[in-house]
């Protein structure tokens, strides 16, 4: 099986995870205009943004040769858990006949996870296959680590762009360098040193601004398709964190509990309650919750990103400034489509950044 | 004398304002873009040096959609947003003011104040049903002058109510209108009316409106939009003396203090600048997947900026 995935944020641990196994991973290329463009061609108009940008990756990677999909699913009315089926009809229509693998938490379809578990095991002995889940899981957890160093000391870098660059570079190294946990270690204790070599310039404690991004998983994940959010906040000399990472996505979801290194889900989702009683699906619980977690933990803002048009961050977005007066936070929503303009979206972030300096009394109005 | 100078270049003005040391108007040069930013940015600092010649310009901040280019091309020492810009100047003329409300040529903005700091705000997202270019269009459609708009919609003996929510529809309501019968006037109240109503929906959803309101930009000097606010919000609105320059004002003030904080000299390239050759151009890098669209700025065709890519290599290529 040659296998691709749809791309979004660190696809380096997707292709090893399908590598190890023995499978032939064939990674899309990272979605630019031309992925949009396709994908919007050959989805419903009314389809979620995400659905559309996932479509092109799917179109590209098959153009390099991919004859199986492997995709995580959804769950309740947000329309993510179809995603799998409508693209798999789409592409057979266009004369594609894909094997759509749908990874979901085994907590909620115990017998199809565990068919999808089988057909990526192939040949593998289950050791083996043991030993690669937990190689791959470290692996996430260490990329995690040092994603965020990046989104922190890069509000800070001297030169401009040289933290993005590094970061570009490290994860090519775990792409080319990674067959066993002991290459991770190594590896992660070089690039930590790399990435701490980088000149920066910290700002006074009281100067500093934090900003947590919260919202739908595709969207809040995927550089290319956010207008590069986390850059641009970072540029503005913002630190930033986000309410998804691989790692903690695979312990809510894949690993079982006593093995599992974080488990933000159950805390997150007590948190949300005061809001929002029954799950819609989706991230809405998690984005509330976040959110309420970022102003516990002392952040100064949130900006949320939604697909325009996402069923469950609109009934979030429409909390959400209740959550703002409630918990005095400033929070500021993007929805994101394949209309979207970056210049519009600049002015106003930059007016949001103002909004927090004048709060924090570093830069009082007139 | 010595000045601080605030240029606010915008999708349907182009606005430079000349400060003294006291923060008062001392000129104000207010011109149609028309599609051409970087000349109406010129005669407006030429008819301004033809005015005051003997100007010592102490700070200069740019804002506005062309806020970037513009802070090129002229040398300025603040680039800011049109948000920030607009509740400097709303504060410096209204210290205790709540609310702004600014509504220009393409966008609309809603800026809530508490203490004199910006606690919120919002942009129009949608459609330009609730912005000064649809008024502008309807003027045109209508053949009658927009400065003549507010005086007519006072007039109004009847209420019409007209569909808002989207230019399109408005417009087909307005003529379905026509042809029942209503006067200009009624209709041309009845667009004020719904351009409010527009406005309140769309900006302030789920936000708290409180007194006392500033009204700012060109539109505000439709009185029949002033009416229209003031029964919708049932308050008195106030209306600065420089309601359709507030931009290009808070560019100042923001010049103005940046320069009290630091005492730096200006970048300001003088008024001669104005002559120089000044090109922008845009190219798409191909030398990664990321494909970034870089913008590039020569003057005198020596390279003097670059931006929009992501690698920043053509950014820090330019010191």
């Amino acid at each position: 099986m040659k296998i691709t995935f749809p791309y979004m944020g660190t696809v380096v641990i997707y292709k090893k995870l399908l590598e190890l196994l023995g499978h032939e991973a064939i990674c899309p290329p990272r979605p630019t205009r031309k992925t949009i463009d396709l994908g919007v061609k050959h989805s419903p108009e009314f389809a979620c943004f995400p659905y559309k940008a996932i479509m092109g990756s799917y179109l590209q990677a098959i153009e390099l040769g991919a004859d199986a999909i492997i995709t995580s699913g959804g769950f309740g009315p947000c329309r993510a858990g179809y995603y799998g089926e409508v693209h798999k009809k789409t592409l057979g229509k266009l004369g594609h006949n894909i094997d759509i693998m749908i990874l979901e938490s085994y907590k909620r379809n115990f017998k199809y996870f565990w068919r999808i578990v089988k057909k990526l095991k192939g040949k593998n002995s289950w050791r083996k296959v043991i030993q690669v889940f937990f190689t791959v899981y470290e692996l996430a957890h260490t990329l995690d680590a040092l994603e965020k160093i990046v989104q922190v000391r890069r509000a800070y870098e001297t030169e401009k762009g040289s933290f993005s660059r590094a970061w570009q570079k490290v994860n090519e190294r775990f792409d080319k360098e990674v067959k066993t946990k002991k290459d991770i270690h190594r590896i992660y204790k070089e690039s930590k040193e790399y990435l701490e070599s980088i000149p920066y310039k910290e700002k006074p404690e009281n100067e500093k601004i934090r900003l947590g991004i919260v919202g739908e998983i595709y969207v809040v994940m995927e550089s290319s398709i956010n207008l590069n959010i986390e850059e641009v906040l970072n540029g503005l000399g913002c630190e930033v964190e986000r309410n998804l990472y691989l790692s903690e996505w695979i312990d809510d979801n894949i690993m079982p509990k006593m093995f599992a290194r974080t488990s933000m889900q159950e805390k997150i989702l007590n948190l949300s309650r005061e809001y929002m009683e029954v799950r819609i699906g989706g991230h809405e619980n998690e984005t509330i919750g976040h959110i309420i977690d970022y102003k516990k933990r002392g952040f100064d803002g949130i900006i949320h990103i939604m697909p325009f048009a996402c069923l469950p961050e609109l009934i979030s977005q429409s909390i959400i400034p209740k959550v703002s007066k409630d918990y005095d936070i400033p929070i500021y929503t993007i929805s994101i489509d394949e209309q979207t303009a970056i210049a519009n979206h600049i002015t106003r972030i930059e007016a949001f950044i103002e909004l927090i300096k004048g709060r924090k009394g570093t830069q009082a109005l007139s | 004398m010595k000045t601080y100078l605030g240029v606010d270049v915008g999708s349907v003005s182009t606005n430079v304002v000349a400060l003294n040391e006291e923060c008062e108007v001392i000129s104000r040069q207010y011109l149609r873009t028309s599609g051409r930013p970087l000349e109406k940015v010129r005669e407006a600092l030429r008819n301004l040096n033809s005015e005051l010649p003997e100007l010592d310009v102490l700070a200069v901040g740019t804002t506005g959609s062309g806020r970037q280019l513009t802070g090129i091309m002229i040398g300025a020492d603040m680039v800011k947003n049109e948000i920030t810009a607009h509740a400097y100047s709303a504060i410096h003329s209204y210290p205790d003011v709540r609310t702004i409300i600014e509504i220009g040529g393409q966008d609309s903005k809603l800026i809530l104040i508490k203490d004199q700091l910006v606690v919120d705000f919002a942009m129009n997202t949608v459609c330009a049903a609730g912005t000064g270019s649809f008024l502008d269009h309807q003027s045109e459609r209508l053949d009658i002058p927009i400065e003549k708009f507010g005086d007519m919609a006072l007039n109004s003996k009847r209420h019409v109510r007209i569909a808002g929510r989207c230019t399109v529809f408005a417009e087909s309501d307005m003529i379905s209108k026509h042809q029942f019968g209503f006067s200009n006037e009624d209709i041309i109240n009845g667009l004020c009316e719904a351009l409010v109503r527009n406005y309140i929906n769309n900006l302030g959803r789920g936000k708290v409106l409180e007194p006392p309101f500033v009204f700012q930009g060109g539109v505000a000097a439709n009185k029949g939009i002033r009416a229209a606010f003031e029964r919708e919000l049932e308050c008195e609105i106030n209306i600065p003396e420089n309601y359709d320059v507030m931009g290009a004002i808070g560019a100042a003030l923001i010049a103005r203090e940046h320069f009290l904080k630091t005492s730096e000299k200006t970048k300001f390239r003088g008024f001669s600048s104005v002559d120089l050759d000044f090109t922008p151009s845009a190219f798409e890098c191909d030398d990664c997947t990321n494909r970034c669209e870089v913008i590039k700025v020569e003057m005198d065709g020596k390279v003097v900026a670059m931006w929009g890519d992501r690698c920043m290599k053509w950014t820090n290529s330019v010191r």
